[in-house]
């Protein structure tokens, strides 16, 4: 069995995080002062009393930054600290550099920030009704819904109030910046976006990126919240150094970072559905209200990934759903695994659960009955192809005996009592690709050394999500070597340019592929030594297997380290340059249409509960799924993957509550006020794979990150149909996350 | 003050109430032992002293003048790794890594205490652990299979 690669260094603590790296000694700390009210204009900001404190090595403010004050990378809307206006509690406006943590701590609470509070908007309809948008509202639209709705047997109609989610990666954020010559800064970042965090940290300083390194090692999770928002801290501790001449490190307390970071976004929805009287989805409209936050920061391409989920793996032919990202006084909100996703697929889960009981025909029926299939078009224009919908659904409705569970939750609920048991099921499709079609590229830079050791770099992030692991294996693959032959490096700046963020679950799909790609050039070298020392006229049946060289399919008497050795002496190049740009990508944003995605993932959930109706609690008695992985490179990974996405989407819809007070102050700021899985939540998880390589996957493989995380939304409507088996009258809003106290009846 | 960490008697010069995270990290240089939440909800920080897992993150170093701490750096015997480590590798537990190490000290303290937990042992003993990662399914799956190496091989 292949292992994680640092499973070793895991077990015996030590891994290294960015503040586990040995510091100067004379390395200094950082502490941020954010705004105490959630809108409002900066009147003044008195550093006095904290820089009176001894060890207080300066506080720096707005005016402080040599170069732009500016870090939005979408739409340059977020200044790096607040200049004249503060838009949410948090809202950085302040550093304080102090000898150690503590002390930066508390001088910042010292630094006296004088504002005039206006009233602030939470609630993204609020902003919507008054035209405050981070960009213009977007559409998408298929077919003639009006016409469609005319025609339909049935209609129906609703709204949905879906909750943000904490990120809680248990590694804070954090970041060092250490000065080098002539201004040059060096940055050990917890970041899934080196590039972004260069061209942030040169933005803020005014210099070309060239003068930052930034150097990511590992994250302590990062789950899409480290995409975006691992700038800001890379820059404080930037501006840090470059003020000071010191190397300078941020860790965020766990308040500060629950207090001032953005998480998945909060929508309201209004939906539409019409169906034939034979259950047949024939029109949908929906109006999506992004609470985006104060700041654009990555809302606008988050919301485009509503849009393209909004219809999840359903076959609909009139389609229009309107979409906003709204400006509000909370935390600029974020990626966040699944990405917008996760929230489109949730409003139209709630309308075909309400199309269920308006027509009487059971919502499993009616989900099998619509799934896509090869030829249909998505309503962004796509061409439907190698759907596994039907084939998933299948797969886990035979095997884990889908009529059964439902039978034995009906005779459960026959027999009466306090309990009822709810099944559901929760078909996925999620599309691979950035939306932005320029960031599906990527590179790798692979040496290999004279004694047949090979370093590998790629723009690939290593979070937990096993991507040097999936790397490891696909280089040694590839070269035919074994994989303990090769070192994944750290993630760099200087030996990667321009990566593209570790995210949309396409990582490895970009970064092995550019592997493959530096390894066809090196092997192209390789073979044709080998070809010239056996005396072979050409390349052709050449090939490296467990190290040896083979021609013909015959062994020959070169190893791998005789054959690099003897490169190395003959003035053979044994470094290679990958580059991979996903091929057949478009998308007009005009018309809306195009092919955005290399192909999707598919797979089907079934979801047990046993609810207690009295008392409002529940047991997720087990989860089982059949999920489309195209053939795995690494079969263990990628299952933790999915347990672990499985763990955060059921978190999400159910125990993660995200508290607001109508200031804009996030109540629950701390990990006694908000609960996340637990493995005493956590339900038994039952997995199988179907296995169709994937074209465009390397060796077959398909993405596997972000889709698992949707198989949670299955949880709350096993769980409302529990209460409707105990109370058919129940009013149950498609309100999520199903709270105990929602439960309860 | 004087401590005794992973088997060696340690002098320190810390104010008493300092935490004994930050008296293993930056007094100590152990950097194995992890922040995360600072209020002893997470689990990330989880040392043994005496024996007992304990949230060092709250845990003032006064506190344990004179006891002995273990910490994960300590649980290996040079290249012989501690039965759970073993079965972390065997089931591939880790993820992103950042809670394990809390966790294997708590998997360590509950087998020191049961060795053949039960389903719900495991759960209560380990509920305080936070992974974001989602690992619980193969924590439960390595803490039975140290409980089974422990039982077979008759030590750690």
């Amino acid at each position: 069995m292949r292992k994680h690669y640092d499973a070793i260094h895991h077990v015996r603590g030590e891994s290294l995080y960015v503040d586990d790296v040995a510091p100067p000694s004379d390395m200094l700390h950082l502490a941020v002062v954010g705004s105490p009210v959630a809108k409002g204009t900066l009147d003044g900001v008195d550093v006095t009393a904290a820089l009176a404190l001894e060890g207080v090595v300066s506080v720096l403010t707005a005016s402080d930054i040599p170069g732009e004050n500016q870090i939005g990378a979408i739409i340059p809307d977020e200044e790096l600290l607040a200049a004249s206006e503060v838009a949410y509690i948090g809202h950085p406006v302040a550093i304080v550099i102090a000898e150690t943590p503590e002390l930066a701590l508390r001088a910042a609470t010292l630094v006296e920030v004088s504002v005039t509070a206006q009233t602030p908007v939470v609630c993204p309809r609020e902003a919507y009704a008054k035209g405050d948008l981070i960009s213009p509202a977007r559409t998408f639209e298929a077919g003639d819904v009006d016409d469609a709705f005319a025609s339909c047997a049935h209609v129906v109609e609703g709204k949905c109030d879906i909750a943000g989610q904490e990120h809680l990666y248990l590694e804070t954020q954090r970041a060092r910046a250490t000065p080098g010559e002539g201004g040059r800064i060096q940055l050990y970042s917890s970041t899934q976006s080196p590039y972004a965090v260069q061209k942030a940290a040169a933005r803020v300083l005014g210099r070309p990126a060239h003068m930052v390194e930034v150097d990511v090692l590992r994250l302590g999770g990062g789950f899409g919240g480290k995409e975006d928002q691992a700038t800001c801290w890379a820059c404080f501790a930037t501006l840090a150094a470059h003020h000071t001449g010191r190397s300078a490190q941020i860790v965020l307390n766990r308040v500060d970072d629950l207090q001032m970071t953005g998480k998945r976004h909060p929508y309201k929805a209004d939906f539409k559905m019409g169906l034939s009287a034979e259950g047949d989805i024939l029109a949908y409209e929906a109006t999506l209200y992004q609470n985006a936050g104060a700041k654009a920061d990555l809302s606008t391409a988050v919301l485009e990934r509503s849009l393209f989920h909004a219809t999840n793996a359903y076959r609909i032919p009139n389609v229009r759903v309107h979409a906003a990202s709204c400006r509000t006084n909370l935390q600029p909100h974020t990626a966040f695994r699944g990405f917008g996703g996760p929230q489109g697929m949730f409003v139209v889960e709630s309308a075909l659960s309400e199309a269920a009981d308006a027509t009487g025909i059971p919502r499993h029926e009616l989900q099998r009955k619509n799934l896509l299939v090869d030829g249909d078009t998505f309503h962004y224009g796509q061409l439907v192809e190698r759907a596994r919908g039907e084939s998933t659904w299948d797969d886990a409705a035979a095997a884990f005996e889908l009529d059964g569970l439902f039978e034995a939750a009906e005779a459960h609920n026959a027999k009466g009592g306090l309990t009822r048991k709810g099944v559901a099921v929760m078909p996925i499709c999620f599309g691979i690709s950035f939306t932005k079609t320029f960031l599906n590229q990527a590179g790798a830079l692979l040496h290999v050394y004279g004694d047949g050791s090979v370093s590998l770099s790629t723009g690939g992030v290593e979070m937990g999500q096993g991507v040097n692991s999936k790397l490891r294996d696909i280089a040694a693959q590839a070269l035919g070597i074994t994989n303990t032959r090769i070192n994944l490096e750290a993630t760099n700046t200087t030996r990667v340019a321009n990566m593209s963020p570790s995210a949309a679950s396409a990582t490895t799909d970009l970064n092995g592929n550019a592997t493959l790609a530096a390894i066809r050039t090196l092997l192209g070298r390789l073979h044709a030594l080998a070809a010239e020392r056996l005396g072979l006229d050409s390349t052709d049946g050449i090939e490296i297997v467990d190290e040896v060289v083979h021609a013909h399919g015959e062994p020959t008497e070169w190893t791998w380290e005789r054959l690099v050795l003897e490169a190395y002496l003959s003035r053979v190049d044994l470094s290679a340059h990958g580059f991979y740009a996903t091929p057949d990508l478009n998308f007009d944003t005009d018309t809306e249409t195009g092919r955005p995605f290399a192909y999707h993932v598919w797979g089907s959930s079934i979801h047990e509960v046993t609810v207690d109706c009295l008392r409002g609690t529940y047991t997720i008695d087990s989860v089982k799924i059949t999920h489309d992985l195209g053939r795995p490179i690494n079969r263990v990974v990628d299952l933790g993957q999915i347990e672990g996405g499985l763990a955060q989407g059921l978190g999400w819809v159910t125990l993660e509550e995200l508290a607001y007070g109508d200031d804009g102050r996030l109540l629950s700021s701390a990990l006694s006020t908000y609960k996340a899985p637990d493995g005493d939540f956590m339900p038994p998880v039952h997995v199988r794979f179907t296995e169709d390589p994937e074209p465009t996957g390397p060796y077959g493989s398909k993405a596997v990150g972000e889709p698992p995380l949707m198989y949670g939304i299955g949880v709350w409507f096993a769980i409302r149909d529990a209460i409707k088996a105990f109370d058919a009258d129940a009013p149950v809003a498609y309100d999520s996350p199903m709270t105990l106290s929602l439960i309860h009846i | 003050m004087k401590i005794n960490v992973n088997g060696e008697e340690r002098e320190v010069d810390v104010p008493e109430d300092v935490p004994v995270l930050w008296v293993l990290r930056d007094e100590l240089g152990l950097k194995g032992t992890k922040f995360s939440c600072g209020k002893a909800l997470c689990g990330a920080c989880t040392v043994h002293v005496d024996g007992k897992a304990r949230r060092s993150c709250v845990l003032p170093a006064g506190a344990v003048a004179g006891k002995r701490i273990d910490t994960i750096e300590g649980l290996a015997d040079g290249d012989r790794l501690h039965v759970v480590q073993r079965a972390w590798i065997e089931h591939n537990v880790a993820q992103c890594g950042y809670c394990q190490s809390g966790q294997i000290m708590s998997a360590v303290a509950l087998l020191e205490a049961t060795p053949d937990p039960t389903d719900d042992q495991i759960d209560s003993a380990m509920s305080a652990n936070l992974c974001r990662c989602g690992t619980y399914p193969r924590i439960r799956a390595a803490i039975k299979r140290a409980a089974a190496l422990m039982a077979a091989e008759g030590d750690k």
